[in-house]
This record gives C-alpha cells, sequence and structure tokens, in this order.
C-alpha cells in the first residue's frame, strides 16, 4: 500500500497559484467565445479522500438538476480526469449567447455541453501543463449523466483509489445565469511526481 | 534610498514569484501583502509608491482596492498582475488607474519593460 | 551523409506506412475545407481513392454532411488553437460510413468519435486541422442495447402481468410522489380505492380463469375512464387504486360513478356463461392534516369500508377526521 502524501501548505498555495493562472486562461476563451465576462473564483485545492468526493463540489447542492462530462487526461507520469458539471439551468443562457434559435432539448445541451468542455477542460489543463512543464494528451470525453443531482453523480465516480488531489474552480457568468464547475482530479499514483513538480516550481 | 513597493498576493507562492521577477539591482524596500486591506494600510504608511496588485483574493479584492485608491487618492502607482486575462479585466483595471496590466505566470522581462516604459526604472 | 539522408527517408517511409495502415481515420483539412490528407482507413470505408479526395473540398465529397455544425468545430479549433472533442452520443458520425460487417454489424452506420486538434505550419500559425475518426460501433450499440434493455426492465418492474396496470409497488411510489406535490404546490387530488364485488363468489362458481377474465375487463375499462393524468394501479387481489390529480372529492364522484354504472352494464362471458359485476369505491380528498401518504390511503379504504357496509355497487366519500 502506498503511504498517504502530505501536501504542505505552501505547496497547496503554489498549486492553487498554478490553478489560478490555468483557470484563467480558460476563461479568457469562453469570454471570447461568448462575448461575456467570466467572474473567476478562488480556485479550491483539497487533498482527500474518494468518499469525500462531494466535499470538493462545495458550490453544488444536492437538490440542483445538473449534466456532466469527464474526459481523461495522462502525461510525464501525472493522470487524471478533469470533470464538467453544468447546473441544468444554465443551458437557456449559455444557448442564447451562442445565438442557439430553437427548442433546447437534451442533445443540444449535450451539443452545449461539449463545446464548452473543449474549452474549458483544454485551456485549464494546458494551463496547467505548461506551468509544471508537462505534456498531457486527453482521451475522449464520456458523459456522466444528464438531468440527474449531485449525489447520483459523486455514485457513478468509481472508488478505486483511496487518495486524489482535487481543484475546484467554479466558474459563473456575470449578469447570466450560468454556473459550472470544473474540478479536476489526479490518480493518488501522480501525486508524488505532481509534489516533485511544485517543489521545482517553488525552489 | 531605496523606493518603497508593496507586492499585494494572497498566494505566497506568487508574492515570491513577483519579487523573484523584479529587476536586478533594482533598489527597492518590499512589503508584501496577503490582501487588498493589508495593502491600503501600508500604503497609508507610505511603504507604497509602487505597488503589484493581485486581483482575485479574499477581504478585498484588487478591484476593490483600486476603487479605494481612486477615490481616497492614496500615493501608489499600480501595476495589476493576475491570471485573469480577460479583456474585459484589462479595461477595468485600466479605467480604476491602474498603470498597467501583467500577465500571470509574471517573468522579469515583462516587468522590466513595464517599469521601463513608465519611467520608474532607467 | 548520404546514409543519414537514407536512413531519414526510411524513417519517414514506416511512419507513412502505419498511417496508412492504422485503423483510425485521419484527415487533414486546410482553412478552405480542402482535404489535404486522406488515410487508408478513409480510402477504405468511404470508397474514395486518396488521389480524389486530396485537395477536393469536404462538403462537396460527402454532400449529405452536417457542413453547419463540422464549420462550427472546425472554426473554434482554428480560433481558440485547442483540441476539441466529438462523441457517438451527441453526434453519431461525422463521416457517413456503411456498416460492413455481415455478421456482427448490428448498426446501420458506423459509430464514430472524433478528435479536432490543431496543426501549426512553420511560422507557428495554425492553418490546418487534423480530424481522428475513431471506430466505436461495438461500443455504442451495446451502450444502446444496455439502455433500452434498462428501460424495459424499468417498465417489466413497473407492470402487473395480468392485468398490464402499474403494480402496487410502482404506484405507491407516485402516490408518495403526489402527496408530496400537493405538500409543495397545495393542489388538490383525490385518491379512489375500488374493490370487485363478491370477486370470491365469481372464483368459486366459474373458477379462477373466469376471476382473471373478470379482474381484466375492470381493468380494461378503468384504463379507458381513466384521463392522461390519472394514475391507476393494481393494488392487490381485486382491489384496484387511483389518483385522480388536480380533481376535488365532488367532482372525483362524477368519474366514480360513470366508472361504476359501465362496469353494472357490462357482460362478460366465460365458458359460455354470463358473469355479472358490480364495483365499490371509496374516495379520500387529500388533506394538509394528513402527515403521512398512509393515513390518505387508510381513508380512502375506511370510505371503500362504508360502500360496502351500506350493500355494495356504490360510491362513498371519506370525511377528514383526526386519525
Amino acid at each position: 500500500m502506498t503511504q498517504a502524501i502530505k501536501f504542505s501548505e505552501d505547496s497547496r498555495d503554489c498549486l492553487q497559484e498554478v490553478s489560478n493562472v490555468a483557470m484563467g486562461r480558460a476563461a479568457d476563451l469562453l469570454a471570447r467565445l461568448l462575448d461575456v465576462y467570466v467572474i473567476l473564483p478562488i480556485p479550491n485545492v483539497n487533498l482527500l479522500e474518494i468518499s469525500e468526493l462531494h466535499m470538493a463540489l462545495s458550490s453544488l447542492e444536492d437538490s440542483e438538476s445538473v449534466s456532466a462530462v469527464c474526459q481523461g487526461f495522462i502525461g510525464s507520469n501525472i493522470a487524471g480526469e478533469a470533470l464538467l458539471i453544468f447546473n441544468d439551468t444554465s443551458f437557456s443562457d449559455i444557448a442564447e449567447l451562442t445565438h442557439f434559435k430553437g427548442v433546447i432539448d437534451k442533445n443540444i445541451e449535450l451539443e452545449l455541453l461539449m463545446d464548452i468542455a473543449n474549452i474549458l477542460i483544454g485551456a485549464c489543463l494546458q494551463g496547467v501543463s505548461e506551468q509544471l512543464d508537462v505534456k498531457f494528451s486527453q482521451g475522449q470525453p464520456v458523459i456522466l449523466g444528464q438531468h440527474i443531482k449531485v449525489p447520483e453523480l459523486i455514485k457513478s465516480a468509481k472508488k478505486r483509489w483511496k487518495q486524489t488531489l482535487a481543484i475546484e474552480i467554479n466558474y459563473t457568468i456575470e449578469n447570466r445565469n450560468i454556473n459550472c464547475d470544473l474540478l479536476l482530479l489526479f490518480t493518488e499514483d501522480s501525486l508524488s511526481v505532481l509534489k516533485d513538480k511544485i517543489d521545482y516550481l517553488m525552489e | 534610498m531605496a523606493l518603497p513597493i508593496i507586492i499585494c498576493d494572497d498566494s505566497s507562492f506568487a508574492r515570491k514569484q513577483m519579487n523573484r521577477a523584479l529587476p536586478e539591482n533594482w533598489d527597492v524596500d518590499v512589503t508584501f501583502a496577503s490582501h487588498g486591506q493589508e495593502a491600503l494600510d501600508a500604503i497609508k504608511s507610505g511603504k507604497g509608491e509602487i505597488m503589484f496588485l493581485d486581483l482575485t483574493m479574499p477581504v478585498l479584492d484588487g478591484y476593490g482596492t483600486l476603487e479605494v485608491i481612486k477615490a481616497q487618492d492614496l500615493p501608489s502607482m499600480v501595476i495589476v498582475v493576475s491570471g485573469d486575462i480577460q479583456p474585459e479585466a484589462y479595461e477595468r483595471v485600466k479605467k480604476l488607474g491602474a498603470l498597467d496590466f501583467i500577465k500571470k505566470p509574471v517573468d522579469r522581462e515583462k516587468v522590466t519593460q513595464v517599469l521601463t516604459q513608465y519611467g520608474v526604472i532607467g | 551523409m548520404q546514409l543519414q539522408e537514407q536512413d531519414q527517408f526510411q524513417d519517414f517511409h514506416w511512419m507513412i506506412e502505419m498511417l496508412q495502415t492504422i485503423d483510425v481515420g485521419v484527415v487533414v483539412l486546410n482553412k478552405e475545407y480542402q482535404i489535404k490528407s486522406w488515410n487508408g482507413f478513409m480510402e477504405n470505408h468511404s470508397g474514395i481513392d486518396s488521389k480524389d479526395a486530396i485537395d477536393a473540398c469536404i462538403f462537396v465529397l460527402f454532400k449529405d454532411m452536417d457542413e453547419f455544425w463540422l464549420r462550427h468545430k472546425a472554426d473554434t479549433v482554428f480560433k481558440l488553437k485547442n483540441h476539441a472533442f466529438s462523441i457517438w452520443e451527441q453526434h453519431p458520425y461525422i463521416f457517413k460510413f456503411k456498416n460492413n460487417r455481415p455478421i456482427t454489424g448490428v448498426a446501420e452506420f458506423m459509430y464514430q468519435n472524433c478528435t479536432f486538434i490543431p496543426i501549426k505550419d512553420l511560422r507557428g500559425e495554425i492553418d490546418k486541422i487534423a480530424i481522428l475518426v475513431y471506430d466505436v460501433t461495438d461500443t455504442a450499440v451495446n451502450k444502446l442495447e444496455a439502455i433500452k434493455v434498462t428501460e424495459e426492465l424499468k417498465q417489466l418492474s413497473r407492470t402487473d402481468v395480468l392485468t398490464q396496470m402499474y403494480n402496487r409497488g410502482y404506484w405507491e411510489e407516485t402516490l408518495v410522489g403526489e402527496f408530496n406535490r400537493f405538500a409543495r404546490t397545495n393542489r388538490v387530488s383525490s385518491l379512489v380505492m375500488l374493490d370487485i364485488d363478491h370477486f370470491k363468489k365469481v372464483n368459486d362458481t366459474f373458477g379462477h380463469q373466469a376471476g382473471d377474465a373478470a379482474l381484466k375487463m375492470v381493468a380494461n375499462t378503468l384504463t379507458q375512464t381513466l384521463r392522461d393524468t390519472d394514475i391507476a394501479g393494481r393494488y392487490g387481489g381485486e382491489e384496484f387504486s387511483i389518483i385522480l390529480v388536480d380533481t376535488d372529492a365532488k367532482s372525483s364522484i362524477v368519474f366514480c360513478e360513470r366508472l361504476r354504472k359501465v362496469i353494472e352494464k357490462s357482460e362478460i362471458y366465460y365458458a359460455g356463461k354470463q358473469i355479472k359485476l358490480t364495483i365499490s369505491l371509496g374516495i379520500y380528498e387529500v388533506h394538509t392534516k394528513l402527515s403521512t401518504y398512509n393515513q390518505w390511503i387508510e381513508g380512502a379504504d375506511a370510505a371503500l369500508f362504508e360502500a360496502k357496509n351500506s350493500g355494495r355497487n356504490q360510491t362513498k366519500i371519506y370525511k377528514y377526521k383526526d386519525h
């Protein structure tokens, strides 16, 4: 069994700053695509047990109906999954911003979800990888569910690892009812490599 | 006499990174602040003729800090250093009186260029 | 020097060879949507030779392609310089390829997952994009099949085999839902319990199969009398239960009496013998003082009991009392 890894407050702070820069880039692309201003939060960086995953989804209420996609990434001995969770009430505003006209059905929602996922996940991973000097390749995205409740979403997470590092970024768009959560989860095996990369950055 | 400057960022890593990106041999007296309120206090006690200011921070964020500086006409030239690189963020801080905007992650070359441009260093 | 060039040529040769034979489609497009590369996978599945494909506009070559969608995808890749993905759930395919497998091919066409990759020229500008096309037909068919089976199982687990109405378990779930809805919205609804009179005698006189026929007749009549929003189920034995949504007790009588009269007039014949049936019904309108849905059922049951005691073949309403 692998020893549980501990991150010092300095390491956590460093990773938070790295996430901050990465999410800024992702937000910039989204802002350009939708022609809006994206409000940036302070990212949440937490080392947690998989069973505590719901704690990483702090900005989502259990009763909310959400849709989510998930995409694996791997490179330089760091691997994990990016999760994008959309509040279902966001879709009508996104459709409006993307000049979509017509009835918004589940297929259209999926299309919008995938468009935003491509941008946010891709740009965020690129931001992280450039700063840490690693290269990630992304797998095919997988739909975790449409119109499901947060607890159902968490249930679908396989509890294969004990520990994970979670970076949560909650994007909201100014003057719009759009709210989504981007979560980067790293595998247990990646943590020591990640720690080395951060230590190197902090030197 | 050393020039009093403030580096204001909630992340200690970001403060260190900024400190390292300052031009070599620049005679400065650096005060660190972890949010806007601390920075304002430091400016009022004359420690921040120049300030490198982050935007996303707890307690008082960068926008709020700029507003107070503008409203109270505090003696500090502010250069915003942020990961929020949306064009709108740039426009907003310029309107609030910031001198310039440097995208994170910072590097010495860019910092030197901005300081030179505004005649802070020769 | 010459040897080194030969080595490089060798490397180039086997890489091209691999690109040709790999079981993934590789297409390169320029900004004008002209095809710049078309590998073996694409040749084989489209039946279009690469010499005919190269430099042709992709929308001319594939007339039924979703041009608007592809342009939208490609534009974001050119503009934002990031990778983009499309999956079969969202868009079953980009290139419509017939499924060519006589034995294992259940799908009509190939399901595809696609990855869009920006390609830089020597100056670092994005001037082309590559599209990788993955055949995911097997995964898609399995997943669709699984969804269908789950849906069927769900339907089965809710249905009473004999009457094809909702079974008690599922019906009670919907009753809980309705009870909670009332707590939220205060919109009234009524619960009706229905029982076939002297059902035991039908069974004893004509046999169990005649009893089954009687149950089916009542179930069919009930289903035909219902409005779309009402929810009926077989509660157990010869007892049925109905939720009349947005209906108070007074209006429920109209429904109950109509149903009771239709059944009274109906005749069923079993093995040449005529069977006449009547039913008794109890109504209970939902009440704000009820703390559980069980109390709602108990009230409707009490009204049904009263209808039975008063001589059967009639409808009774239960009035709220403190439980």
